[in-house]
């Protein structure tokens, strides 16, 4: 079997993906990734906290989830069959579960949430055999709102647990934690250095406990709660259980979906990252890495535990640090399940005071809600895609602020109207497809050779971009190839008549045609010498020829019938 | 395009805005060569408001980095960001030349 190309690896990094680093910095870095990954076990904490679960319960719950999450880390890493990416990255629990996840327990119970975890992982497996067909009905300003939302509902959640109707009244104790929690979260990133800004919502959690004893949130009972516990034991699984709520199916949908985009991005920043030649997506790993994210969901349900995701903050610390060996995934793992079988780690999380957990949210929240809105900004968006994306974000957040809305709907529709996540996605989802009716998929222009304007040219990729909804990168790179080659056909003085400009998409290719009357374009592989570039203006148009060549992911020039043609092909 | 020149010290700082191409790289290809006129000499060129260049501008800046090497000059590119600095390297021309961020390193780099 012919191996595989091993990546070239960038300056930046120190172990490569497949080197293995002495055995203290794998240490090191395996604790560094647990502790970045320990501020998302809020989520979690506040579903099984609506539960009424006890605290022990709550701690078994959370160790079963540990285990999970090292299997998940586990599963990334390693290529088994056609599961895991291969990657360092590791699994974590996600924002993006907790809304539909607090309808289910609200509906059904732990059963309803596991059983719905399961089928969202179940659905995510599936999903990523076919990431590429749904790509046009779920573009990326789509996904930027998702995650936005995301982040305003589990946001909202986790306000509504202090000042929610149902909420005991806030202490002045509370607050003051609260205060403090979020504020050392702030100043360590803010004003921290190294290490200190890569663990500052650890380090704010610390904050925030030892606040919460001294000002007795935190009681002597519950901390001896934690001195009763053993040191050493392997979790209950007491509460496993399985039901099923078609009412609940478009939540979990939603965020599945949602997870399975995030996980494709997350591994796409892992490709780059490893490889100093990285040009585009490779969607093989993204399926493995999105089927190994799905089973890892799939774990959590039968295990008893909440959905889970790829950490992207994990791969930015791997980024940081230069360590993306996998061996360090391996460790992370490893970690992960001791954990999971230290009940004292585990009670003592579970016993996070609300002031806390809040304060560690709305913190990590702030990050969701700034990656949705740059998500959304990548995308060149018209009139339509703007109004499809300002309509869903009102609807959302008009679901968060008069909960009434969906008192008169009938029960069965209740959790898609009653959650401003699921409503502002199906908003946007139903609107997409309404205005995809009669947009033109191609355009045409014509450019005199007497009367050329490079700005034209741009104004027009640049509205049939935004009339598209393509990437602005995409878009970029398609006006530089229009303006450079209709540049060095027409310095090459060969044209007559006018140059035809033909550009056509799909959710996938964007495909440019520019067509001629005069002798075919010289698109080399092998870049001009300089001297050969700076010696005349023929080795001027070859590396012409060759940055076009190099710019697009596919080229053709053809000539028949003295009529030029030049195919450039983007993939989308 | 643009095209302004001052003198900050002993540096001549060269700052081009707008786009580089076969119809206005020749301007550019002139200011060059008067800039780079006199044997050890110091410039830099600030691209940092620069949207466009095309293989024309390349070769202009091609040739110019030629002529300072042979006079013992120091030609300085500065403010090489965004969709430009996908283009030098889509081009080869990362390596080239002497390539550094601010204006003022590379009135820094030029002394």
């Amino acid at each position: 079997m012919a191996s595989q190309p091993v990546a070239r690896k960038p300056g930046n990094i120190v172990y490569g993906l497949d080197e293995a680093p002495p055995p203290l910095v794998i240490a090191g870095n395996a604790v560094q990734h647990v502790a970045l990954i320990s501020i998302n076990f809020v989520y979690p904490l506040l579903i099984f906290r609506l539960a009424d679960v006890p605290v022990s319960g709550v701690a078994s719950l959370l160790a079963v989830g540990l285990l999970v999450l090292g299997a998940g880390t586990f599963l990334q890493a390693v290529k088994l069959g056609p599961v895991g990416s291969g990657f360092l990255c590791p699994a974590t629990f996600t924002a993006a579960y907790l809304s539909p996840s607090l309808l289910a327990v609200k509906a059904g119970g732990l059963p309803l949430l596991f059983g719905m975890t399961l089928f969202a992982g179940t659905l995510e497996v599936l999903f990523s055999r076919l990431l590429n067909r749904m790509r046009p009905y779920f573009p990326t300003e789509i996904s930027g709102l998702v995650i936005l939302m995301i982040g305003i509902s589990a946001g909202m959640a986790g306000l509504r647990l202090m000042f929610g109707s149902a909420a005991e009244p806030v202490t002045p104790a509370e607050w003051s934690v609260a205060g403090i929690t979020l504020g050392s979260m702030i100043a360590f990133n803010v004003w921290g250095r190294g290490l200190v800004r890569m663990l500052c919502a650890l380090e704010g959690l610390v904050v925030g406990y030892v606040a919460a004893g001294l000002t007795g949130l935190l009681g002597s009972g519950q901390i001896e709660s934690v001195a009763r516990v053993a040191w050493i034991a392997p979790p209950s699984f007491q509460y496993i259980g399985w039901s099923f709520d078609l009412a609940l199916a478009a939540p979990f949908v939603i965020a599945c979906l949602a997870v399975a985009m995030k996980a494709v991005g997350t591994i796409t920043v892992c490709q780059r990252m490893v490889d100093a030649d990285w040009v585009r997506p490779n969607m093989k790993s993204a399926t493995r890495g999105v089927l190994a994210d799905g089973v890892t969901t799939m774990l959590a349900g039968i295990a008893g535990a909440v959905g889970t995701n790829t950490s992207t903050p994990s791969v930015g610390l791997a980024s940081a640090t230069g360590v993306a060996s996998r061996y360090v995934a391996y460790a992370i793992g490893a970690l992960f399940i001791a954990l999971g079988l230290m009940p004292k780690l585990a009670t003592l999380l579970a016993l996070m005071p609300r002031a806390v957990m809040v304060a560690a949210l709305l913190f990590t929240i702030c990050f969701i809600v700034i990656n949705g809105l740059q998500i959304i900004g990548s995308r060149l968006l018209d009139a339509r895609r703007t109004l499809v994306i300002g309509t869903a974000i009102i609807a959302g957040v008009a679901v968060e602020a008069f909960p009434t809305m969906a008192t008169g709907a009938p029960p069965s529709l209740l959790p898609l109207i009653g959650s401003s996540f699921v409503f502002s996605t199906l908003i946007a989802l139903a609107l997409n497809l309404l205005f995809r009716l009669g947009v033109k998929k191609t355009a045409t222009m014509k450019v005199e050779r007497s009367s050329i304007e490079p700005e034209k040219i741009e104004r027009f990729m640049e509205a049939q971009g935004a009339l598209w909804g393509a990437r602005r990168d995409i878009i970029d790179r398609a006006s530089f190839n229009l303006t450079q080659s209709i540049e060095t056909i027409v310095e090459g003085g060969e044209p007559q008549g006018a140059l035809e400009i033909a550009a056509s998409f799909d959710e996938f290719n964007l495909d440019l045609r520019v067509s001629y009357l005069g002798p075919p374009l010289e698109l080399p592989e092998k870049r001009p010498t300089n001297q050969e570039i700076m010696d005349s203006e023929a080795g001027q148009r070859k590396l012409a020829g060759f940055m076009l060549r190099r710019h697009a992911d596919r080229v053709a020039a053809t000539h028949k019938a003295g009529r030029s043609t030049i195919l450039f092909h983007f993939d989308h | 395009m643009d095209l302004r020149e001052e003198k900050i010290g002993e540096v001549s700082v060269v700052a081009v805005a707008g786009r580089i191409d076969s119809t206005t790289a020749p301007a550019l290809g002139e200011q060059l060569t008067l800039s780079l006129q006199a044997p050890k000499v110091r410039v830099v060129l600030d691209l940092s408001r620069l949207e466009y260049i095309s293989s024309a501008g390349f070769r202009i800046l091609l040739i110019a980095a030629k002529r300072a090497d042979e006079a013992g000059s120091r030609l300085v590119l500065c403010g090489v960001v965004g969709k430009v600095r996908q283009l030098f390297d889509l081009g080869g021309f990362l390596d080239l030349f002497t390539i550094v961020g601010a204006r003022e390193d590379g009135i820094a780099a030029a002394q």
